[in-house]
């Protein structure tokens, strides 16, 4: 953090000090004006008693239904009046007039109107959103450089094409804006609108404590909705960064938190996550039926446990000066200063802590093969690239992946619907596993050279290319292979076969690998055997699905 | 109309709505693979020209004949890329219309922006993009559809004096290449013109009348400093600039006057 970010914490810091001196040696009045050591106080109680969830919970509601019912046909007025000169001359008029008229003054002739429940104090918020969003959607779309029209024309778009390439992007910036702008005055209005006709709401809480003279409760209140501007600040500028991403990669301006974290956190991995208990569960559904609440939990905590392995593979391989921006596809947040390494341990710590938890939680119901099957999973996710014998650097990354994100994984969930071990459900995983550990050898196959480089020792430096290329064949090729003997003996059920239907990509997948050198060909192999090993996986999981039935 | 001619116009003339005529009995027909330059001075309707073939303009005189449904693709002047779109979908959008899959669309910009030396920038957005590499993308888009003929609408004028040299060596190379056939090229820069173009017409100023339609003896497929150091190029560009120069001075003489 530097310099000037301490400062803009210093002066509201120095202010509060000075408040709550000035209180306590009696310069001011406690009555009148409490100092924040009571406000925190008060706001705790009211948490505490649940009241002050309540009251939030009622507004946000009010606020967000208001907010939907006005700026949702807002929008949708707004661009067609900026598109259509008939109805802009229709539109404008009105809303440049009712615009300024202060929408508070409405309320009585609303209540009038639609009474004094729940409707009317929406209708409000709603009516003032509606405006707001109207007049700023209109300016959006006729401020747009009629050249991009043209543009569009000339390369033959036709006028859906036009709105839906032209018209709807280029105006989306001052969309958003107007969202922004009616989103804030939102909570001002349901404020006011609070005071006058309402038994509950962050606005009745502030004006109730003032008719009690309670005058800490009433600053409670006022922090808190103090606290939900900024919430929504934030959600809403979220919001722009991923609604118009454009306007967001300039330089200095930061990247959507949800996109970088998303590009962290690797979530197209999370197949691999995925299937593995989805197929324990099929298998185990062949027998009782599925308790759905453990397969959620079992869900979560194994997205939280490959969320916090990919983090910390992260964050150890830039330590360790691995991935250099020729490595695409690995910790590119970090080598583009997106994130900070700090950011990425703590967030991998916080995933392996929702994994614990969730798995602390079905030890508690199943008992202590999970206890042990969790923690082996979690050291050799730990372990996998961190400590002196990372396992990933000495060629044994493979052979983890092999065994814990198939046969361990599916035993695993496997067990928390029916507790035995069961030796069918470990030669049943044996395809997924193969085709998992098939992802990570293309990994090392197009980084072959780099790891060489970096001594990174992997199964494919070992083997050396044409070693490497013959793993790959047997790993790809085990999947479908071992598949078809386990359907021959009959452990597997004959609808598994929809697989099959995978053998192209597998096909096409080893004729890449056993020609490809340069590490920018092998990337799409890389891709394309994730997503066999979804497809494959999530076909798979159907077959068992399909067998209750046949 | 025979099958070698791309356009041909007949007496067009363009006024607009508040009166300034634009164009005025201009013919002209462009052949098939032949690349036209149109040089005038400024406010002479050359831009208005092109906005006729690109159908953004209504002829208020005469008629435009393509031969056969041509598709035609635009250059402009500040690139006008669409600012929300990645350059790989700016590539691909003409084809996007046309209703190409997004894995064709995908295809072509990759080809495109590998031919173009743009791939480390497919992913960027225009604004991250310098304004010569925007223009590449721009040229690329308009190639992309393959058309029949090519309009570009002062293409490099807003781009630096290097980087102009470069993007002009670089239209000459695709054209070579067979990539873009016939085009018609519009600029103020008499230099280009004959660098670029087969044939230069020369437009008086406004209302624009064509006063000269040269095919200069100007060797191609050397390299620009030897195309410069032609006396046939030294002679072309003196003649079209006595032109020009004459034009430009009798319309300042004519606000003088006024």
């Amino acid at each position: 953090m530097n310099q000037s970010r301490w400062l803009t914490w210093l002066s509201p810091l120095l202010l509060l000090v000075l408040w709550e001196g000035a209180v306590q040696l009696g310069l001011l009045n406690r009555v009148f004006i409490p100092p924040p050591s009571e406000v925190v106080v008060a706001l705790a109680k009211a948490l505490r008693d649940g009241s002050m969830q309540h009251d939030v919970l009622v507004s946000s509601q009010r606020i967000g239904l208001g907010f939907l019912i006005g700026a949702l046909p807002g929008t949708l007025l707004g661009i067609w009046s900026g598109l259509n000169r008939t109805v802009l001359a229709l539109v404008r008029p009105l809303a440049t007039m009712l615009y300024p008229v202060p929408k508070i003054a409405l309320l009585p002739l609303v209540i009038v109107v639609l009474g004094i429940g729940e409707v009317s104090k929406v209708a409000t918020v709603a009516v003032s959103v509606f405006l707001m969003v109207v007049i700023h959607t209109i300016g959006g779309v006729l401020q747009i450089d009629q050249r991009y029209f043209e543009a569009a024309r000339v390369f033959g778009a036709n006028q859906r094409t036009v709105f839906r390439t032209v018209a709807l992007p280029a105006s989306l910036p001052a969309i958003v804006e107007g969202w922004k702008l009616a989103m804030g005055f939102a909570l001002t209005l349901i404020v006011g609108v609070e005071f006058v006709g309402a038994n509950d709401g962050i606005g009745y809480r502030i004006w109730q404590s003032y008719e009690l003279y309670a005058i800490a409760d009433m600053m409670a209140a006022v922090c808190v909705i103090a606290g939900l501007g900024w919430v929504v600040t934030v959600v809403l500028d979220e919001v722009a960064r991923l609604v118009v991403p454009w306007q967001y990669t300039v330089k200095e301006s930061r990247m959507s938190v949800v996109r970088t974290w998303w590009g962290a956190v690797r979530p197209w991995s999370y197949t691999a996550a995925i299937v593995p208990v989805l197929l324990g569960a099929a298998i185990a559904a062949q027998h009782v039926g599925l308790n759905w609440w453990l397969l959620i939990l079992a869900l979560i905590g194994s997205i939280a446990i490959q969320g916090g392995t990919n983090l910390m593979n992260d964050y150890y391989d830039y330590r360790k000066g691995t991935d250099t921006p020729a490595v695409k596809g690995t910790g590119g947040a970090l080598l583009r200063g997106d994130l900070t390494p700090t950011q990425i341990f703590w967030a991998g710590i916080c995933a392996f802590g929702i994994g614990a938890a969730i798995g602390l939680y079905l030890v508690s119901v199943t008992g202590p093969f999970i206890f042990w099957l969790g923690l082996c999973s979690v050291a050799v996710g730990y372990f996998y690239t961190a400590g002196p014998f990372a396992l990933a650097y000495v060629g044994l990354g493979e052979i983890a992946v092999f065994i814990f994100m198939g046969p361990v994984m599916v035993l695993g969930s496997y067990y928390l619907q029916i507790p035995t071990v069961a030796w069918p459900a470990v030669w049943v995983s044996l395809p997924v596993a193969f085709v998992v550990a098939a992802i990570l050898h293309a990994n090392n196959l197009r980084d072959i050279d780099t790891d060489r480089i970096n001594h990174k020792r992997t199964l494919a430096t070992i083997f050396g290319r044409d070693g490497a290329r013959i793993e790959y064949y047997v790993l790809v090729g085990g999947t479908f292979v071992s598949q078809w003997v386990l359907v021959a003996l009959g452990v597997a059920p004959w609808p598994t076969l929809v697989t099959l239907i995978m053998l192209p990509l597998a096909w096409k997948l080893m004729g890449i690998a056993g020609r490809e050198v340069d590490p920018a060909a092998l990337q799409p192999v890389l891709r394309q055997t994730a997503v066999l090993h979804m497809r494959f996986g999530l076909l798979y999981v159907l077959g068992w699905v399909i067998a209750l039935w046949v | 109309m025979d099958s070698g001619v791309v356009v041909e116009f007949a007496h067009l003339g363009v006024t607009y709505a508040n009166g300034v005529v634009a164009l005025s009995d201009l013919s002209l027909t462009l052949a098939a693979d032949q690349a036209v330059c149109v040089v005038g001075p400024s406010g002479c309707g050359k831009t208005t020209l092109l906005r006729v073939l690109a159908g953004l303009e209504k002829a208020t005189n005469g008629e435009v004949q393509l031969s056969r449904p041509a598709t035609l693709a635009m250059v402009f002047q500040q690139g006008l890329l669409f600012p929300w779109l990645s350059v790989a979908d700016n590539i691909s959008y003409g084809l996007m219309t046309r209703g190409a899959t997004p894995p064709q669309c995908r295809a072509a910009a990759r080809e495109w922006s590998e031919r173009m030396g743009l791939q480390r920038f497919i992913d960027a957005y225009p604004h991250q993009l310098s304004g010569g590499m925007q223009q590449r993308v721009g040229l690329a888009r308009a190639l992309a559809v393959n058309p029949d003929l090519l309009l570009l609408d002062e293409p490099f004028a807003a781009l630096d004096a290097q980087t102009r040299v470069l993007m002009q060596e670089l239209l000459v190379d695709l054209r070579q290449q067979g990539l873009c056939r016939s085009m018609l090229l519009v600029t103020h820069a008499i230099d280009e013109a004959l660098l670029v173009g087969d044939r230069v017409v020369v437009l008086s100023a406004r209302p624009g009348r064509i006063i000269a339609d040269v095919t200069p003896a100007v060797t191609h497929g050397q390299s620009f400093d030897e195309i410069r150091a032609q006396p046939a190029f030294m002679q072309a560009f003196t003649t079209i600039w006595q032109l020009i120069r004459r034009e430009v001075e009798a319309q300042l003489h004519e606000e003088v006057t006024l």
